[in-house]
């Protein structure tokens, strides 16, 4: 974790373990001593025996203690050499990693309950050593009959690879005394982004959303660069600091994707984020899931309220098209070969709406610019291929034009819920649980609410724009 | 703590074992002679290959059960041969790392393949059946039943458990395999004799009792085996110091060499030095082999 030399020993955590095992430890170092030594002897008995090899290489390496650990960049020994000296090369330095035990939970003393999601609880706790204040997120272990929940795996696997400063900093993994006691140690926030919208009397200025909206997209844009897709993204799993600066959170859905791409579960997402083509049940789809749910807490930003709050997949489904429109083979050739798509009945649209992706309702976004509504509707295109990627979408006109983001310096502060109390429970959906059987969906009803079947089924009830 | 911009080179880097680490580790703390500890630990990355094999994982998922297997062991606070069975904590480490990959594989799968390598009489592995495979061995002898398959499921899984808690759940391992291939497109070498030497000398290092991939990047192990292979199959690279521009220098190179041109005389050692017997894999027989050792000391 620390990017100093792996030989200097400054971190207070290694201290704190140093500390706290010294006893234990000195007396292993007086059986080691004696071990060592002949370890030394049959280290240099081994290079003997191997020197002979060393002649016919062009650069007989110096004779070394087997067990020593070779070139560190940081302590670099000029190279030995019989030519005069050359410039010396700078040679690229790699960050000094180290593995260690967990630590025990008991380094940390519990201040309050945050909340509890589909993955695990949280607190807010302090190290009892360095007086820190950070997140400490349990593990659910769901018993299961494959040993360590694998998503769990991966969100630590994840956590520690997306080093970005738009992604909570995983900070270590402890452990307690029982083999399911697992707690993921992060850096503290003082907001989600669900909890703070609720809390405003009014959203955040243009200029604000802006700011954040370019955030989240630079941490997703880091994210998928390295391969991982999210998969859970909403407000909720956005925290922020009361120095305007936001992170990605919760990577209990988050996966490494590859090319091509391996076969995934459809059932990630919170339903109201979710992107239609999981809805209509591809087995088959990439970054672009993600990029609707940027759309979705775009929208959010702007009004405060969940864009697309259905009740279930239908109605999801339902509401998705009343918003977008209905898909058409124009804007998503395709569509029709989906599992769940078999089911859908179209209504036929003779005003199918111009564009491609068409844009989306004006009068649901007033306030929004055109670059802004533009950016909204290529987010939230039904056809996954015509949404932007984050890197796309991060050099979109919108970001450019007046009113220019926000500083995060010159950001408003808020009171944080998380530091102090409790959080409300709230009745939002959670992203579904692995496992589960991919639904079979009817989606025979996602136009009229009636069970069709009756003959009506050529876009009886559908309104276009709900408005 | 420091948080620097060199965390974008996670992708390209491994965690390496500290001096610390590598000066001491658990089980020569409890007293395991650290030569035997080589041959145990060489023995059972061997297992760990073969039952990837047989498992028909693909090679980089093997090697890096294999390195998570190699770094369980290392340090004063990693795992001692007298605790933990090398075949447990072999087979724990590939079901963990199939577990998080884009093949995962069963816990039946992974213990049926490890009931037939630890079988004494089918076991095809010089280390466990020296005697050698019979015409047609009998079914009993390695396979796995009902109630054998319920406990060892519950080792397994704990074993997994006591790895990720071991290493502080770090799962993450880079290999050199993919990084070679670059490096002699960039140095404009297209012969597969290279390449195929240079996988060959990349996988027989993950067995290295020096521990190769615990103690250096993969950059260095990629341009080693490039600079190795090149000279076996007679090809002439570019002037110059090239492996300068992979950021490896003279020393590092020059040593990681002979680590790699070490090791088939180091195997070779190994079968000739266990000639006839079996190469501990549990903590019984490890134990066995500690008081055997002591009886013939004493007798002498």
């Amino acid at each position: 974790m620390s990017s100093k030399s792996r030989w200097a020993d400054e971190d207070p955590e290694t201290e704190a373990i140093n500390a706290q095992r010294k006893r234990e430890k000195e007396e292993k170092r007086r059986a080691k001593a004696e071990k060592q030594r002949q370890l030394d002897q049959q280290a240099e008995e081994a290079a003997r025996q191997r020197e002979p090899t060393t002649q016919e290489t062009e650069a007989p390496p110096k004779k070394r203690r087997r067990l020593s650990n070779e070139p560190d960049p940081a302590t670099e020994v000029p190279v030995k050499s019989s030519k005069p000296p050359k410039s010396s090369s700078t040679l690229l330095q790699f960050p000094s990693q180290e593995w260690g035990p967990s630590r025990h939970v008991d380094n940390f003393e519990r201040l309050n309950h945050i909340e509890e999601g589909s993955y695990g609880w949280v607190s807010r706790a302090k190290d009892i050593t360095t007086g820190e204040i950070v997140a400490l997120k349990k593990l659910k272990m769901d018993n299961s009959p494959d040993g360590f929940p694998v998503t769990g795996l991966r969100e630590i696997q994840t956590l520690l690879e997306a080093r970005h400063p738009n992604i909570v900093y995983l900070r270590e993994v402890v452990v307690g005394t029982k083999m399911d006691d697992v707690f993921l140690v992060m850096d503290f926030l003082e907001h989600d982004l669900k909890t703070l919208l609720d809390d405003m009397r009014e959203p955040f200025l243009p200029s604000e959303i802006k700011t954040l909206l370019s955030q989240i997209l630079t941490g997703l844009d880091f994210l998928h660069s390295q391969w991982i897709m999210h998969r859970d993204l909403k407000t909720s799993n956005l925290l922020m600091n009361n120095r305007g600066e936001i992170k990605i959170a919760d990577f209990g859905m988050a996966r490494y994707y590859g090319d091509p791409p391996p076969k995934l579960t459809q059932l990630v997402v919170t339903l109201w984020y979710r992107a239609p083509e999981l809805l209509l049940g591809a087995e088959k789809y990439g970054t672009e899931i993600d990029m609707w749910s940027i759309g979705c807490i775009f929208a959010e930003l702007l009004t405060k309220e969940p864009l697309l709050q259905g009740k279930n997949e239908v109605d999801q489904v339902s509401k998705i098209f009343a918003l977008t429109g209905p898909p058409t083979p124009r804007t998503w050739p395709g569509f029709r070969s989906l599992p769940n798509a078999k089911s859908l009945r179209l209504p036929q649209t003779s005003s199918a709406p111009s564009g491609n992706p068409p844009l989306l309702p004006r009068a649901k976004f007033p306030f929004l610019t055109n670059a802004g509504l533009q950016l909204l509707s290529s987010l939230l295109a039904l056809n996954p291929t015509s949404r932007p990627t984050a890197q796309e979408c991060l050099s979109h006109p919108y970001f450019r034009e007046d009113p220019r983001p926000k500083p995060k310096e010159m950001f408003p502060t808020f009171p944080s819920k998380a530091g102090m109390e409790k959080r409300r429970r709230r009745e939002t959906p959670e992203a579904p649980k692995r496992g589960q059987e991919a639904p079979k969906m009817d989606f025979a009803s996602v136009f009229g609410g009636q069970s069709s079947g009756d003959g009506r089924e050529t876009g009886a009830g559908f309104t276009l724009r709900l408005g | 703590m420091a948080r620097s911009s060199t965390d974008r080179l996670k992708s390209l880097s491994n965690a390496l074992a500290t001096p610390e680490q590598l000066s001491n580790s658990s089980s020569a703390i409890d007293g395991v002679a650290p030569e035997l500890e080589t041959s145990i630990r060489f023995a059972g990355t061997e297992l760990t290959q073969a039952a990837g094999v047989f498992l028909r994982l693909p090679q980089d998922i093997i090697a890096q059960a294999i390195v998570t297997f190699t770094r369980f062991w290392i340090g004063a606070e990693g795992g001692s041969l007298r605790i933990y069975s090398v075949k447990d904590v072999s087979a724990a480490a590939l079901y963990l790392t199939a577990k998080l990959s884009f093949q995962p594989t069963s816990p039946r799968s992974v213990l049926n393949v490890y009931n037939f390598l630890l079988s004494k009489d089918a076991s095809p592995l010089w280390f466990i059946n020296p005697k050698g495979v019979p015409e047609e061995p009998s079914p009993e002898t390695y396979c796995l039943s009902e109630g054998g398959y319920q406990s060892q499921r519950i080792v397994l899984l704990r074993i997994e458990s006591i790895i990720l808690r071991t290493l502080g759940f770090n799962t993450h391992v880079v290999l050199p395999h993919t990084i070679a291939l670059t490096y002699l497109q960039t140095l404009g070498v297209s012969s597969s004799a290279v390449a195929r030497r240079v996988f060959e000398h990349l996988n027989a290092a993950l067995l290295s009792p020096q521990l190769l991939y615990v103690t250096h990047q993969p950059n260095a192990l990629a341009v080693s085996s490039i600079y190795l292979a090149a000279r076996e199959v007679g090809i002439k690279l570019v002037d110059g110091e090239w492996w300068e521009v992979f950021d490896v220098d003279r020393e590092e190179l020059g040593f990681l060499v002979v680590g790699m041109r070490s090791m088939e005389g180091f195997a070779r050692a190994e079968m000739e030095k266990w000639k006839g017997r079996v190469v501990p894999m549990s903590v019984e027989e490890v134990e066995a082999e500690i008081e055997r050792r002591r009886m013939m000391e004493e007798g002498e």
